[in-house]
């Protein structure tokens, strides 16, 4: 690895998010001491600038650390408090410190009242909500995009979860909020969707390494027939797709990751969440083909990870909603040719 | 290096100028070339192009100035290569050589074989085919029967090889061979430098693919003699010379825009008018692009740093070929329109040039079975 931060974090979860540890918490189990150890190494602020508390790290390399967790299949809100950071520190509101979620706000209405702003409407599974501190979303105010920091406290929660049973829980929201809790940002900011998807995609890339690792590992080890399963060409043609979708997926997730905060950020982070979205279906399959009856249980970890792709898969716009995106920006893009929409989609973003 | 991390490529707006000449050139070149035409992708051939091509310095950009070359990067000379290949223009005559004999020679060769021959190729006027494959031996390169034998003053060559494209219009063949006895199924095997012209005991024989091109031969050497001085590197070390040709062979652009000009016919069929699920199909295929050509990018990145990134080579080749090959299906899902061989309806000549061209793209440069095989091997598989 040629990243000191990604080196400090993989060790950190290598020695602490094991099997037990991702069980008990998809039966409800907050971590704790794991968290505190993530916020101890200052992990949640690597996307925010140095002089917020960043590590002063490109996009790039900071959000590195969602597909990292994606590949121990850390059962914190990592990922969401590093973006929530980063989105709070560019409306220039206060960073609380602690566990922080995003969610999508189109649907919050906001209305001045007084010398305070009211808040109204419902929030739907909201990664972790039960767990953090805050939800960060964004609405419209005066006809300009407004950040919010919602205090997680005074919201009332229903609680659901994913797939893979982590929270994902709907949230009332009826409050007034103080100027403190609301940001004017000062340039358009992407919108929590594409946002959520970035971090998606790159947990879903850094999973799927973790699922063909030890799908390689059980085909080495597994003997049928007198020979390790591995030695089958079947098998091998298995975890050459498996290698293929895996590697679209994690260059498609890197390309939005160092296009973040740039115009090619749109069209780059719908291309991430579709592609990833995608392989999630086949690299699961093949995954659970290879590792027979055994990785249909509870006692082995592949579930972990194999549940996890597919509920990341359904989250911040499903592979519909991005193909859609993408789609009638190309059929709509005044380029001549379909050929400079694509040159010019990795450079110059959504045609205007 | 993880096989499934693919470094970000250099940024390519720096390369800006470059794209928008070469556009402006092919604008101009192939203003009347019509779309059946550029559906033949880098199958089409014109010596004229390549060698206009060469004027204006788009070939043998990497090699170096004492060779008549320009000195550029890997990515530009990227960039050059996906705007002819997006275009359909015709490029074969020169591809080849480019692509891989050129740099080949310009690594292994000897010095006088780099003056007699790199600044020729990088002028456009050589075309290069492989010799290879065999009536016995396609797949499996190490089964190569064709043998040289030492002679007085150079070699005699003894074999068929098959499938050799452009062998029927090419200057030069790099022939891959056996040249002495090994325990090694990889040993005893060496390149030679063909001058096809110039050589007796060659024939060459047409064999017609099923669209009734004629781009495969059959290429019979019966104790064809060749100079000391064609043998292409070390002797003996064939083997280890073609796989480091590979990462170049199976890693740029034209592993998956062969079928570029059918994404544009039906781009322009649906633009006006489409429905959500043809959106999101139109979608799902820019998506499939914008990474593949991302990743073939970072290949070229990889080679430009002199790394020997072959097994991400065989990544790009395996799922641009699956990407390439779906085209007609994608096209015939979302529009209802027969193909017609040579039709005047472009749509449906470029749709029918194109259903027979597929299935080739999954068999030549390593079929699909050889490079899967490739990929889990380097995956660790014991």
């Amino acid at each position: 690895m040629d990243s000191m931060i990604h080196d400090m974090a993989d060790r950190l979860f290598r020695d602490h998010v094991t099997h037990r540890l991702r069980e008990d918490a998809a039966s409800g189990q907050f971590p704790e001491a794991l968290w505190m150890r993530i916020e101890e190494a200052g992990l949640a602020m690597a996307l925010v600038p140095e002089a917020a508390g960043g590590f002063g790290v490109l996009p790039g390399e900071a959000l590195g650390l969602v597909r990292l967790a994606g590949a121990h299949g850390l059962p914190l809100p990592l990922a969401e408090t590093l973006i929530a950071n980063a989105v709070l520190a560019g409306a220039n509101l206060a960073l609380p410190g602690g566990r922080l979620t995003i969610a999508e706000g189109e649907a919050l209405r906001l209305e001045r009242r007084g010398e305070k702003i009211h808040a109204s409407g419902h929030l739907t599974l909201v990664p972790f909500a039960r767990w953090a501190n805050r939800i960060v979303t964004n609405a419209v105010l005066d006809g300009a995009d407004h950040v919010l920091s919602l205090p997680v406290k005074e919201l009332a929660l229903d609680p659901a979860q994913d797939l893979a049973g982590m929270p994902r829980d709907d949230a009332e929201v009826d409050l007034a909020l103080t100027e403190a809790d609301v940001g004017v940002v000062s340039r358009p900011v992407e919108g929590m969707r594409a946002l959520g998807a970035l971090i998606r995609s790159l947990a879903i890339a850094g999973a799927m390494e973790t699922i063909l690792e030890m799908s390689v590992q059980y085909a080495n080890d597994r003997v049928q027939f007198g020979r390790p399963i591995g030695k089958f060409q079947a098998i091998q043609h298995y975890l050459a797709t498996m290698a293929g979708e895996t590697a679209a997926s994690r260059t498609a997730a890197e390309m939005a990751a160092v296009s973040y905060d740039t115009p090619a950020f749109a069209l780059t982070v719908a291309a991430a969440k579709a592609r990833a979205g995608e392989a999630a279906e086949k690299v699961g399959a093949l995954a659970h083909q290879i590792h027979g009856a055994i990785g249909y249980t509870q006692e082995h970890s592949l579930h972990h990870f194999t549940k996890r792709i597919w509920g990341w898969r359904d989250e911040f716009g499903t592979e519909l909603d991005w193909t859609g995106e993408l789609g009638r920006a190309a059929l709509s893009s005044p380029h001549d040719t379909f050929w400079h929409f694509i040159t010019d989609s990795a450079v110059q973003g959504a045609p205007a | 290096m993880s096989l499934t991390a693919f470094p970000p490529p250099p940024s390519c707006t720096d390369y800006d100028d470059l794209r928008q000449e070469v556009r402006a050139f092919l604008a101009e070149e192939l203003a009347d070339f019509p779309p059946e035409k550029r559906a033949e992708s880098w199958n089409g051939f014109s010596r004229d192009f390549s060698r206009k091509l060469a004027r204006r310095g788009w070939v043998g950009m990497t090699f170096p100035k004492e060779y008549g070359g320009h000195a550029r990067s890997a990515l530009e000379r990227y960039v050059v290569s996906e705007e002819l290949l997006a275009a359909g223009a015709p490029v074969i005559s020169h591809w080849i050589a480019d692509r891989q004999s050129g740099p080949l020679i310009l690594a292994k060769g000897t010095d006088d074989q780099k003056r007699r021959i790199v600044p020729r190729i990088a002028a456009g006027e050589l075309c290069f085919c492989i010799g290879m494959s065999e009536p016995d031996s396609g797949s499996d390169l190490a089964a190569t029967r064709t043998v040289a034998t030492e002679v007085e003053g150079g070699f005699r060559i003894n074999g068929t090889k098959v499938w050799t494209t452009y062998a029927h219009v090419a200057d030069y063949m790099i022939l891959f061979c056996r040249t002495g006895k090994s325990d090694d199924r990889h040993g005893g095997m060496s390149q030679f430098l063909v001058d096809l012209k110039a050589t007796d005991n060659i024939q060459i024989s047409p064999i017609i693919d099923l669209g009734g091109e004629h781009h495969f031969n059959q290429v019979v050497f019966d104790d064809t003699f060749l100079p000391s001085d064609a043998l292409l590197g070390e002797k003996g070390e064939g083997w280890s010379q073609v796989m480091s040709e590979l990462a170049f062979e199976r890693s740029g652009p034209e592993r998956f825009l062969s079928s570029f000009a059918l994404i544009e016919e039906l781009i322009r069929l649906l633009r006006e008018d489409a429905t959500e699920a043809q959106q999101a199909e139109i979608g799902r295929l820019s998506a499939h692009l914008m990474v593949l050509r991302q990743m073939s990018r970072s290949v070229a990145g990889m080679l430009n740093e002199g790394k020997n990134p072959s097994l991400q080579a065989a990544i790009v080749k395996d799922l641009g070929a699956l990407f390439e090959q779906d085209i007609p299906r994608l096209a015939r899902s979302l529009v209802s329109r027969p193909a017609v061989p040579n039709g005047r309806d472009s749509y449906a000549a470029v749709l029918a040039f194109t259903e027979l061209a597929v299935p080739s793209f999954s068999l030549r440069g390593g079929t699909r079975e050889i490079l899967r095989g490739i990929i889990a091997r380097g995956l660790g598989l014991r």
